[in-house]
């Protein structure tokens, strides 16, 4: 990736978001401490972004929910590259039926809407989080798969290819040399992508009830319990949904107008 | 309708890149430009255009019937594009719209630029299609038509535009002698028709064929004018006349030497491709030391050929075999582009010591044939693209020598080199083939080149132009 002003914007972006997760703890309070008598503060004093309906400190939740989505979604973002990627090089290199069943699978994964199919996985699997690394795994492998077995096929074809081959390099020196130095700054690219579907994913999922309940302080969830209380603290409304923003935002601008 | 250009220099970041040229175009008399990549011809060109790279200027004086270019803005410049100034681009399989249909390039010509009717334009397109030999193929994509036919479509296309000044840069880059030759004839026709033509080219054969009055450049500055052909007959600069001694015609032939142990045999070799036979019961035997070419024309099946040889593709019915005690290593190509060869994010020196090191060989193998290749050891340093495309040519056949190699297969290996690079590459290949008694495989389309060069020509049939020729079976020579 070379960096551009736009670039440069999303990193500063996220940097933001993560300076921000890291630093609130330093102000002391528990995310999870309710004190009922001073629900829906506005910003100031003890509070400096104010507090929930259950008098929690929205700094501290906020926080705690950036710690969640970003772990979160770089972990979902691995999840899906790791076998997509290597599945796509894999059915470039090995060609045949191979390639054909993997297409095809692909084919049939992106016939299911994401969220149904993370949904779909919830069912089955156990526990909070699990369920949505597989489901979002599951969704978003497809397109690592298709990035990197296209564009490794079309390398394939190339003449430097066939003089590698014709010099007595193996597969090895192949996928070193030739494919990943091409490969690998789409993946990039697409792995910020990612990872930010995986925020909205995320929190998508924990306003509808799905995965993140409460009182974990997840963004999505967050919105859930706040939405009630809009017209008394609207801020409180709006900040988890301007973090998700700022952090998506930040993520696409840093994967650029990539070429995948 | 004129072109007057006076004193005209560019100047870059580097410096001066074209030292004050002046000359005059007038309709039905063609300017042609010679000279090697980097005189600074194609800067020349893209001045007058007003298309010039980023960061580079033009200064002087360049008026198109008496209208000073350079005093006009960008904007006004590319409001001249198509319509008075038109450029027919280099290589045009590549410039054309891969997913419209030829026709539908030109027809848009008159929609857009003259406002015609859709009935109207179709009616036209049709005309000019025609005139240019290409009844049928407006129907079909830039794919599925060869090199010489998707030129005609760019040419149709700025006939359209009814620009009274065509440029054509490099308008023969990659194809053979016979398209050369039609290309040349059609390029003269509009110079006839009453259009300035200026064409920029390292093929003096060109030059030859369009006649008018011809400009040699090197590294700036015009170092010969006059009409052609006298020019090329009494060629008075030094530099003009090595570049017309460079021309394959004009080479001394190899020394044959004969053939000695059988490096690899074909025999009774078919092969389809596309659905189109390329040749059956070919037989094709080739010793050490010998030097055999393939000539025809683009999409016999030349490649093919020398691939089925070094056991690259399959043939669909008979056999290949190597001679005794010859390994596929010592089966090794140079391609037509040489960049296309090579790894393009390694540097050099790292790729020459992985190979090195994959076959045990010392570690200064590479760095001693350097200088027998001629190569700069600080080239080594470089990624392939910041080499010349001569130098990198070199380093392909330095790679496939460290293997010791029984057969070189040089598939039109020098085609894309200006004249005298190719010159001096085909000199080395034929000295170190000399030296080692290496086998050596030409393809070429290059008659001349392969009759100075071989002992044996082998001529396979050629597809007819305008003959359905299966897009696979071309060999595309972008």
């Amino acid at each position: 990736m070379t960096l551009s002003p736009k670039r440069l914007l999303g990193g500063l972006l996220l940097a933001a978001v993560a300076g921000f997760a890291l630093l609130a703890p330093l102000h002391g309070a528990d995310p999870l401490k309710q004190n009922l008598s001073d629900a829906l503060l506005p910003p100031g004093g003890a509070y400096p972004l104010g507090t929930d309906h259950l008098g929690r400190d929205l700094l501290a939740r906020l926080a705690a929910g950036a710690r969640l989505s970003f772990g979160f979604a770089l972990l979902a973002a691995m999840a899906a590259a790791l076998p997509g990627t290597l599945l796509g090089l894999l059915a470039a290199l090995h060609g045949g039926w191979l390639e054909r069943l993997l297409l095809g699978l692909a084919d049939a994964v992106q016939a299911l809407p994401a969220l149904l199919l993370v949904v779909l996985v919830t069912a089955f699997a156990p526990g909070d989080f699990l369920p949505l690394y597989l489901g979002i795994a599951l969704a978003l492998w497809v397109e690592f798969f298709r990035i990197s077995r296209n564009t490794a096929a079309s390398i394939l074809a190339r003449p430097q290819v066939e003089a590698a081959r014709l010099l007595g390099f193996g597969t090895g020196h192949i996928l070193r040399r030739h494919l990943w130095p091409e490969v690998a700054p789409l993946i990039a690219t697409l792995f910020a992508f990612a990872a930010g579907t995986a925020v909205t994913t995320i929190a998508a999922l924990a306003f509808v009830g799905v995965g993140a309940r409460p009182p974990i302080p997840e963004w999505g969830s967050m919105m859930t319990e706040l939405l009630p209380y809009y017209a008394e603290a609207p801020l409180a409304l709006l900040l988890p949904g301007l973090l998700i923003f700022l952090t998506v935002l930040g993520l696409h601008l840093l994967a650029g107008r990539g070429r995948a | 309708m004129s072109l007057i250009v006076e004193n005209l220099r560019v100047t870059g970041p580097e410096g001066v890149l074209v030292r004050g040229a002046s000359f005059a175009l007038q309709p039905g008399q063609p300017l042609v430009l010679l000279g090697e990549t980097g005189s600074g011809k194609s800067l020349l060109a893209q001045a007058v255009m007003g298309a010039l790279p980023p960061g580079l200027a033009a200064e002087g004086r360049i008026l198109l019937d008496g209208q000073d270019l350079l005093a006009l803005s960008a904007k006004q410049r590319r409001a001249l594009w198509g319509r008075r100034i038109a450029m027919l681009p280099q290589e045009p399989w590549a410039a054309l719209d891969p997913s419209m249909r030829a026709a539908a390039q030109v027809e848009e010509v008159d929609r857009l630029v003259h406002g015609r009717a859709a009935t109207e334009a179709r009616a036209l397109t049709a005309a000019r299609l025609a005139h240019l030999g290409l009844e049928g193929a407006g129907r079909r994509y830039p794919f599925q038509l060869s090199g010489g036919m998707n030129q005609r479509v760019a040419l149709a296309a700025t006939e359209a535009a009814g620009a009274g000044l065509l440029i054509a840069d490099e308008p023969t880059k990659g194809l053979d002698a016979e398209l050369r030759d039609t290309a040349g004839r059609l390029l003269r026709a509009e110079a006839e028709a009453g259009r300035m033509l200026l064409v920029i080219t390292h093929d003096v054969a060109l030059a030859r064929l369009l006649g008018g009055q011809a400009m040699v450049m090197l590294e700036g500055q015009v170092v010969e004018a006059g009409a052609l052909p006298a020019l090329l007959e009494a060629p008075q600069h030094a530099y003009t006349r090595r570049l017309i001694a460079a021309e394959p015609a004009h080479w001394a032939p190899w020394p044959h030497r004969g053939r000695g142990r059988s490096v690899v045999e074909g025999k009774g070799l078919f092969k389809r491709l596309g659905g189109q036979e390329l040749f059956s019961g070919l037989d094709l035997a080739i010793g050490a030391g010998e030097v055999v070419a393939i000539a025809g024309r683009s999409g016999c099946g030349k490649t093919t050929l020398g691939n089925l040889l070094l056991g690259l593709t399959q043939p669909d019915q008979g056999t290949i075999r190597r001679g005794d005690g010859v390994k596929p290593l010592g089966l090794q190509k140079l391609y037509q582009d040489p960049l296309a060869g090579f790894a393009p994010h390694q540097r050099l020196g790292n790729g020459l010591e992985e190979l090195q090191r994959r076959h045990a060989l010392p570690a200064d193998a590479a760095r001693r044939l350097l200088p027998r290749l001629r190569l700069n050891p600080a080239l080594l340093a470089r990624r392939p693209s910041e080499v010349s495309g001569g130098e990198l040519q070199r380093f392909g056949l330095l790679r496939a020598l460290l293997l010791n190699p029984a057969l070189l297969f040089a598939d039109e290996a020098t085609s894309r080199l200006d004249p005298l690079t190719q010159q001096e590459v085909m000199t080395l290949l034929g000295e170190c083939v000399a030296e080692r008694g290496t086998a050596l495989l030409l393809v070429t389309h290059e008659m001349a080149l392969a009759e100075k060069t071989a002992e044996r020509v082998v001529r396979l049939p050629a597809f007819s132009e305008g003959k359905d020729i299966p897009p696979q079976a071309l060999g595309r020579p972008a």
